[in-house]
C-alpha cells in the first residue's frame, strides 16, 4: 500500500521524486485542488469512499496511510 | 496556448494544464491575453427556485458582458447548462428549468450574434450517465464540485473531441465492405433477392444503417467500397435489388475485386486523391481489419458489431469518433459530386494527344474572391484540412482570418469550375503586408481535387498581378516541409521565385522582383475576379 500511496502522490502532484516526508508544507501542488485530486485518485485507486472529515485530516503522507489503514 | 475559463463552480480537474480559472462566478476580471475562452456556468444550488431562476438569468447577462470585454477575433467556447440536481416541491413547478432554458437560449443567441462564440452541447456528454454518478454531494461539500470529479477523464476525451470538431479536424472518406456489412448475407451464395436489406429484421437493420450512410455522406463524407465480389454482381444488384438504398451514384470510387483490401484502398486513396490517413474503414471481417490495420497504419479501423440490431449504435460512435464537426459548409456536401466528376476527367485526359489541348477542352473557368463573410468559414476549413498542396501549413481559425483582414492583410480564395462540374471554393491565399513596396505569401494552399490541370500556377501569377498592381514590387515566400507536403517542394522555384535561404529542417526562404517576372498566363483559364 505504501508503495502505491507514494506513486499516487507522485503522479498527482507531477512530482520528480517523492519520499515519505511529503506533505501538504513540503508540496507545492498539494494545495485544495490538488487535495481534491489526490481524493479522487485515492478513492478509485484503493476502492474506497473517503468521509469529509478524513478528507480534512489528510495533510501528509502519513495521514494518508494512517486513514487507509482504518478503512481497510 | 493559454486557455481561461469563467466558471462558478468547481471545474479545474476537469482541465489540462494550459487552462486558467476565474474566480467563482468571478467577471471582474477578464484576462485580454487569453487565446481561448470557455464559459461554463453550472446549475447553482438554491432551495427557493425564483432566486435559482433569477440568479440564472443574470448569468446570461453576465456572458453577454464578458463577451463586449473579449477581443471578437478570439475563441469563445460556451458550454450549456445541464439540470443535475433539482427538488422542485410541486409537479408543476417549472421555473428551474425555463430558466436553464432561457440561458441556453441565450447562448445560443450569442453564437448567433458573435462570430467567434461557438456553443457546446454538456447534455452530449451528461446523458451518458446516470444522476448519481454525474453529482456527488460529498464533492460538492467538500470542494464545491458541480460535477462528480470522477467523470475527468472522460469529460477530458469528450472535451478534446469536441475541440477537434470545432477546429474541423475531420476524416474525409469512409471505406466499406458489402457482404455482412452493407446487407445481411453473401450475394455471390445468396443471390441478389437473396441477401438482407429491407424488409423484417435483420434486414431492416441493415437498411437503416445504409440510410444512415447516405445522410452521412450528404453531410460531405465520401463514400468508397472494398469488396471482394464479382464486380458484375455487385452492379446488378445496386441495379436491381429495390430495397437498397446505396447503390452505384452514392460511392466516389469503388474497388470489387479479388486484390487484398490494403492494396485496393491504397488505389483508393491514390485515385481520389486523399492521404490514407483521412481514411476509415469498415468491414465484418477481422482477418480483413487486422491487415489493413497492420500494412495501412494510417487508416482508421472500427471494430464491427456482431448483431445488425447494434449498427445504430455503432453509426453513432464512427460519426462521433471520425465524422463530426462543428459545422458544414455547402461544399463539403457535394464533395462526393466532385470527387466522381475528377473520375471523369481523368478519363477525358486518356483521350487527348497533347495536354494543352485537353486542358482547352475542360473549359476551365477561374474564380478569383477576396475573403468575405461567405468565405471566410471555407478559408480557415481550408487550412486546418490541406495537407498536401500547402506550402507552409499554417493552421488557422475563422477568428484568425477575421484578424488578419482587420490587419489588412490580403486574402484571397479561389474556386474552379470546369465542363465536367464545379469544384467550388478550393484554395487559398494568405499575403501579409510587410511595408508599401514588400508583402510576404504567408499561406497558400489548394484542394487536391484541382490539382493537374496547371491551375495552381495560373492562380499564383493572377494573384502576382494583382499584388503588383496594389504597388507591391518584392515578393517573398516560404517553404515548410511537413510530411505531407513533399509535391511542392519546388513550387515556388517553378514559379520564378529564388530561393535566399534554407534552413537544415528543409524550410526554404524565397524572394521574388515583379518588375522581372513573366506573368502571362495560357488563355485557356478563364480567370474572373469576383
Amino acid at each position: 500500500m505504501e508503495e502505491k500511496v507514494l506513486q499516487i502522490i507522485k503522479e498527482t502532484f507531477e512530482l520528480a521524486t517523492v519520499d515519505k516526508t511529503c506533505s501538504q508544507k513540503t508540496c507545492e501542488a498539494w494545495d485544495s485542488m490538488g487535495q481534491l485530486n489526490l481524493v479522487a485518485e485515492l478513492e478509485d485507486a484503493f476502492e474506497i469512499s473517503l468521509e469529509p472529515e478524513e478528507i480534512g485530516q489528510m495533510t501528509s503522507y502519513d495521514d494518508v496511510i494512517r486513514i487507509l489503514k482504518e478503512k481497510m | 496556448m493559454s486557455k481561461f475559463v469563467f466558471r462558478n463552480n468547481t471545474v479545474e480537474r476537469f482541465f489540462g494544464k494550459e487552462y486558467s480559472f476565474s474566480g467563482y462566478d468571478d467577471i471582474s476580471l477578464i484576462p485580454q491575453d487569453a487565446d481561448i475562452y470557455v464559459w461554463w456556468y453550472q446549475v447553482p444550488i438554491k432551495y427557493d427556485q425564483q432566486v435559482l431562476a433569477d440568479e440564472i438569468g443574470d448569468y446570461a447577462q453576465k456572458l453577454n458582458f464578458v463577451l463586449s470585454q473579449i477581443e471578437p477575433t478570439k475563441s469563445f467556447i460556451a458550454l450549456t447548462m445541464d439540470i443535475l440536481y433539482f427538488v422542485p416541491f410541486t409537479d408543476d413547478d417549472s421555473r428551474l428549468q425555463q430558466s436553464v432554458a432561457n440561458y441556453n437560449n441565450a447562448l445560443y443567441n450569442a453564437e448567433a450574434s458573435y462570430n467567434n462564440v461557438k456553443v457546446i452541447d454538456i447534455t452530449e456528454f451528461t446523458r451518458n450517465y446516470t444522476a448519481a454518478d454525474l453529482f456527488d454531494w460529498k464533492f460538492y461539500f467538500v470542494s464545491q464540485m458541480g460535477m462528480n470529479p470522477k467523470l475527468n477523464k472522460e469529460f477530458k476525451v469528450w472535451w478534446e473531441r469536441k475541440l477537434s470538431s470545432i477546429a474541423l479536424k475531420r476524416k474525409k472518406c469512409l471505406v466499406l465492405d458489402l457482404d455482412n456489412t452493407l446487407w445481411g448475407g453473401i450475394l455471390g451464395e445468396d443471390g441478389i433477392e437473396g441477401i438482407k436489406i429491407g424488409g423484417d429484421y435483420p434486414g431492416k437493420a441493415f437498411l437503416y444503417w445504409q440510410k444512415a450512410l447516405l445522410g452521412l455522406s450528404r453531410s460531405g463524407v465520401i463514400l468508397t467500397i472494398c469488396s471482394k465480389n464479382n464486380e458484375h454482381d455487385v452492379l446488378e444488384a445496386w441495379e436491381n435489388n429495390p430495397f437498397m438504398v446505396l447503390r452505384q451514384e452514392h460511392f466516389a470510387a469503388y474497388r470489387i475485386n479479388w486484390t487484398d483490401k490494403a492494396t485496393n484502398i491504397k488505389a483508393l486513396a491514390d485515385e481520389l486523391n486523399l492521404g490514407l490517413d483521412s481514411f476509415v474503414f469498415v468491414d465484418d471481417n477481422p482477418t480483413e481489419r487486422e491487415l489493413v490495420k497492420q500494412m495501412l497504419p494510417m487508416v482508421s479501423v472500427p471494430d464491427f458489431p456482431k448483431q445488425p440490431y447494434e449498427l445504430p449504435v455503432f453509426f453513432k460512435s464512427l460519426v462521433e469518433q471520425y465524422f463530426k464537426v462543428y459545422s458544414i459548409t455547402d461544399e463539403d456536401k457535394k464533395k462526393t459530386e466532385q470527387y466522381k466528376a475528377n473520375a471523369a476527367r481523368a478519363k477525358a485526359a486518356a483521350s487527348f494527344t497533347d495536354f494543352a489541348s485537353f486542358l482547352e477542352s475542360l473549359h476551365i473557368q477561374i474564380g478569383v474572391e477576396a475573403a468575405n463573410e461567405f468565405n471566410i468559414q471555407r478559408i480557415a476549413q481550408m487550412t486546418q484540412k490541406t495537407n498536401q498542396f500547402n506550402l507552409t501549413t499554417h493552421r488557422y481559425t475563422d477568428a484568425d482570418v477575421r484578424r488578419f483582414l482587420d490587419e489588412r492583410w490580403k486574402i484571397w480564395c479561389i474556386s474552379v469550375a470546369d465542363k465536367f462540374g464545379d469544384n467550388g471554393i478550393t484554395g487559398t491565399i494568405i499575403v501579409k503586408p510587410l511595408d508599401s513596396e514588400r508583402c510576404e505569401i504567408d499561406t497558400f494552399l489548394l484542394s487536391c481535387r484541382i490539382l493537374g490541370k496547371g491551375i495552381e500556377i495560373a492562380f499564383i501569377k493572377r494573384i502576382l498581378s494583382l499584388l503588383e498592381s496594389s504597388g507591391f514590387k518584392t515578393i517573398t515566400a516560404n517553404f515548410i516541409p511537413t510530411a505531407k507536403n513533399t509535391q511542392v517542394r519546388g513550387f515556388w522555384d517553378k514559379v520564378g521565385f529564388k530561393c535566399i535561404s534554407e534552413t537544415e529542417d528543409g524550410s526554404r526562404n524565397y524572394e521574388l522582383s515583379l518588375t522581372d517576372t513573366d506573368l502571362s498566363i495560357e488563355n485557356y483559364y478563364h480567370i474572373t475576379i469576383k
